[in-house]
């Protein structure tokens, strides 16, 4: 009998997505950005808190929005705290950053 | 069923079915660690098709069909399922992924029960896993010396 293989959800010993290939799920670049904020859940992104909605395409002309300068401190903290995990390369940590801090 | 389940894929140049494996699951089943929950034997052609192969002597005669139906999908759909759609690529796997070009494996679904009560410590604990994977023969070694280090 033939066979199709699907694609199936790699997952971990307790049922959640693991730290894979070396980068963090979004659940955990997320805890790892809002580390006292309540994880928000994951089943249906397009409805549970919006974190990873996906922002709309900017029309042509349009500026893009940048990090509000509220959240740059949270987020300049949790880019360090990935690259000191290891997480991300020191240059990958320098382009994040200047991003952040555009 | 309630304990994690483990996919095992096990590639073999030519099959060869002693009924050893079996019997050792037997031996776990009977003493509560994993479960044999069902078991596939796939060929993969040059092409890339895969083919489900004649399960060996001694396997229970209704093996293969869960496997296949959870790890495959429905012949000739050609578009991927909405499940798949809605699936992270970078966290997802398949048998495409596992068994090479013209070769042979066996699939194994295998509920570790020895796990079901540490897995939901953990979850109750708000454990977050991160990555699981199994030393390698040096390390597993080097592990070994150091334990009759500390023993001695």
């Amino acid at each position: 009998m033939l066979l199709v293989p699907k694609q199936l959800r790699r997952v971990g010993m307790t049922g959640n997505v693991p730290y894979y290939g070396g980068r963090f799920s979004p659940a955990q670049a997320y805890g790892a950005a809002h580390p006292t904020a309540p994880p928000p859940s994951f089943a249906d992104p397009m409805t549970a808190g919006g974190a990873f909605i996906r922002a709309p395409v900017p029309t042509a002309g349009q500026h893009t929005a940048s990090v509000p300068p509220t959240n740059r401190p949270d987020t300049e903290k949790a880019l360090q705290q990935l690259l000191d995990t290891g997480v991300i390369s020191e240059a990958e940590f320098l382009q994040l950053r200047s991003r952040v801090t555009q | 069923m309630t304990g994690p389940i483990q996919v095992l894929v096990v590639g073999f140049d030519r099959p060869t079915f002693s009924g050893e494996v079996l019997a050792e699951f037997t031996r776990l089943r009977d003493a509560g660690i994993v479960r044999l929950v069902d078991l596939l034997v796939v060929s993969r052609t040059e092409e890339g098709a895969f083919e489900t192969l004649a399960l060996p002597e001694g396997v229970e005669a209704d093996f293969g069909d869960l496997a296949a139906r959870v790890l495959g999908q429905a012949e000739n759909t050609g578009q991927p399922s909405a499940q798949a759609a809605e699936i992270d690529a970078a966290s997802t796997w398949s048998l495409t992924d596992a068994i090479p070009l013209g070769g042979t494996a066996a699939v194994a679904l295998i509920e570790h029960s020895w796990a079901t009560s540490l897995s939901e410590a953990i979850q109750r604990a708000g454990g977050s896993f991160l990555d699981e994977t199994w030393l390698a023969r040096e390390d597993r070694e080097l592990l070994e010396a150091l334990i009759a280090a500390r023993q001695t």
